[in-house]
């Protein structure tokens, strides 16, 4: 399985790996995709991170020479999560009987205590699921079908420091995205910028997303947002059609970008949703903030926050608008906003 | 009369998605004596206890001791609504011995004195039965998980590798006997390293110990009788009543029965449960419930598995002979016969 290296700049994936035992019995229709699932700095050293995607949970770890698996979460002997297991050169360890799977194929690679001439029947293994890393982010491929060789995030070029972190929001995935087309100031904030409600337009298909702008203004400066004649701000927000990849930019009203944000959703339990993110101030933004973001700059501040608790309150009220688009589209057959993908060019 | 008795009996709720699928919450099988709470615990004011999800309420009238549906104060008022559990009585047949109160759950027109497992080196009475010997602990688990957890040998080496010596030995042989209604397993271990809490407040000096370990499990009523004789040492013996709540929780009232260690040792032992429980329950809680969740997938297993196998298949026969209507014991079973022999502690 090809992975790219930490912090490499490779974006797609080039299978160098075979992937033997995926998807025991799985058919291979090609209905799988590629969701991100952590922040490549959260899978070190000789423990598993238990994430979860699409409702399902999975453990992620790293081999000695760094490469990351992805595999499910339970132990096919008795059923309990790998993930608080160690890794070994084997692979994860559970940790209720020592049971040890190779994190590439699922397959069992050491029961404990057997004899020298016993070995662990073939078949015996976990489910894996090929899993990738670039720009920071791990991906995890689900579904059946070779893995597509673009991974999520393409595009993402982050400069200077990085600002990130993970949650889990109490709120579902689905409603998520639409609530980010719908009312992105419920679910993250720049700091010193107030987000309008007024979008401009509609939204608009770019390959397998919908990117939609949105006025924004300087807090603490002139008129309010109602009476601003040009909002001197715009965030535009690219929602995915398929997986999780949410990309939002604050920029300047001649589009200059000050700030990105990836964001990764994926559906957790419960109705939740597990986010992990990272974003970055881009080189030119001093010349066009207000004072006070200037001053949170030159303190050091996060230039933004993403949510992990949203107000119930306000996403109820939000009117249902530009997801209409959204729902609409995924209502379709999915080979009609899979095809086409394109990312925007590198900031 | 409350009609859930005849309705559902030998399984409940959830169905497993094959027959040959372990669904351990689902097991309720009847006709037997609990030991719902020591003798010690029950006063004149009720006690409430749960037994298969339903109540059990204990109380004193002077010396004697009774067990109802329902709280004392309000038997009569709700007597009605008594359920074939207590024969519309409102009242279960109930007996004190070996420091327990037992409350018959089944048929009451079944209940027999002689059912009651025998407990060879506990006091028939109970009354001289210290209390330092009795802890109370609690499972996130259906009685027969934790029970499979108490047969299977294997996680010790994993789960509680800090807690109970280093799993080295000379030699460590495992055998399992069984009936309709038991299953034994029998550990002989040969110079194993003597457990550093054994060493040094034990007063076994020696480097290496042998141990005979029998543990006898009685099936419907998940009373674990335990006889792990160490030489040089001394045998500690414990019962383990693995009541159950209901599908995802259990309470073991145990008596580890130390008086005859040396002392401090025997007031320690008894508290090792507050060590061994939360390394248990840590795998018990997930676990169980991914046992409701429906699979096509079987668990895999080990030769180690053995004794676990054999228990879950007995339970499984157990339930089913119950599910077709037959509560009897079969001819090789007699709970209440002495086992001395069958725990080794005449060898």
């Amino acid at each position: 399985m090809g992975v790219a290296g930490r912090g490499s700049a490779r974006e797609d994936y080039r299978p160098d790996r075979a992937l033997i035992g995926m998807v025991p019995g799985g058919a291979r229709v090609d209905t799988g995709r590629w969701w991100t699932v952590a922040l490549a700095e959260a899978v070190q050293g000789d423990k598993a991170l238990a994430v979860a995607c699409e409702g399902e949970r999975l453990a992620l770890f790293r081999n000695d020479a760094g490469e990351v698996f992805a595999l499910e979460d339970r132990c096919p002997h008795r059923r309990v999560p790998l993930s608080p297991g160690v890794v070994k050169a084997g692979g994860l360890q559970c940790p209720y009987h020592g049971w040890t799977f190779d994190g590439a194929s699922g397959r069992c690679t050491d029961i404990p205590n057997l004899r020298r001439d016993e070995r662990v029947p073939a078949r015996y293994g976990a489910i894996a699921y090929p899993a990738a890393e670039s720009h920071g982010f791990i991906h995890v491929w689900r579904g059946s079908g070779a893995p597509a060789t673009r991974l999520p995030g393409a595009g993402y070029r982050a400069v200077g420091r990085e600002y990130t972190g993970s949650a889990v929001a109490n709120i579902e995935f689905g409603q998520y995205l639409d609530v980010m087309l719908d009312g992105p100031e419920s679910l993250l904030a720049f700091a010193g910028v107030q987000i309008t409600d007024f979008f401009l337009g509609d939204p608009r298909r770019d390959g397998a997303h919908l990117v939609l702008d949105r006025g924004a203004v300087w807090r603490g400066r002139g008129i309010a947002p109602a009476f601003v004649r040009d909002h001197p701000l715009l965030l535009r927000t690219r929602v995915p059609l398929d997986g999780g990849d949410i990309r939002v930019e604050l920029m300047s009203a001649e589009e200059t970008p000050l700030a990105t944000v990836l964001i990764a959703a994926s559906e957790n339990r419960r109705g939740t949703t597990s986010l992990c993110w990272r974003g970055f101030l881009h080189a030119d933004c001093v010349a066009h903030a207000s004072w006070r973001w200037r001053i949170a700059r030159a303190a050091g501040r996060p230039p933004f926050e993403v949510f992990s608790r949203i107000d119930g309150a306000a996403i109820a009220s939000l009117e249902v608008a530009p997801s209409r688009e959204r729902r609409a589209a995924t209502s379709r057959p999915r080979s009609d906003c899979a095809g086409g993908q394109q990312e925007p060019n590198a900031a | 009369m409350n009609d859930r008795f005849p309705l559902d009996a030998g399984g409940r709720g959830t169905v497993a998605s094959s027959k040959r699928d372990w669904v351990p919450g689902n097991l309720d099988l009847r006709d037997t004596w609990f030991p719902v709470a020591y003798s010690a615990d029950v006063g004149d004011r009720p006690l409430r206890r749960i037994i298969h999800a339903q109540d059990v309420y204990l109380w004193r009238d002077g010396a004697r001791a009774y067990a109802a549906e329902f709280r004392p104060d309000r038997l009569e008022a709700l007597r009605h609504a008594a359920s074939a559990f207590t024969g519309g009585a409102g009242v279960y047949p109930v007996l004190e011995r070996y420091g327990y109160i037992w409350a018959w759950y089944g048929n009451p027109d079944h209940a027999h004195e002689e059912l009651v497992p025998n407990i060879p080196f506990l006091p028939r009475e109970g009354r001289a039965i210290p209390r330092y010997t009795q802890r109370a602990v609690r499972f996130d688990a259906a009685s027969p998980l934790s029970v499979e957890n108490l047969i299977d040998l294997t996680h010790a080496d994993f789960l509680h590798a800090n807690s109970i010596g280093d799993g080295q030995c000379e030699s460590d042989v495992v055998e399992v006997h069984s009936t309709s209604e038991t299953v034994t397993r029998i550990r002989n271990v040969t110079q194993k390293s003597v457990a550093p809490v054994m060493r040094w407040i034990g007063g076994v000096r020696a480097k290496y110990q042998d141990l005979r370990a029998v543990l006898h499990v009685h099936l419907r009523n998940n009373v674990c009788v335990s006889y792990p004789r160490f030489t040089p040492g001394y045998a500690i013996p414990n019962v383990q009543p693995f009541v159950p709540v209901g599908r995802h929780r259990s309470r073991v009232d145990q008596t580890n029965y130390s008086v005859h260690a040396p002392a401090p040792f025997r007031w320690l032992i008894p508290r090792i449960s507050y060590v061994i429980q939360p390394q248990d329950n840590s795998v018990l809680r997930p676990q169980n419930a991914r046992y409701f969740e429906p699979t096509a997938r079987r668990d895999l297993s080990s030769r180690f598995d053995g004794p676990g196998n054999r228990y879950r298949l007995l339970m499984t026969r157990l339930a089913e002979r119950q599910r077709q209507g037959d509560y009897s014991y079969g001819t090789d079973a007699d709970p209440g016969a002495d086992i001395s022999a069958v725990l080794g502690m005449l060898d």
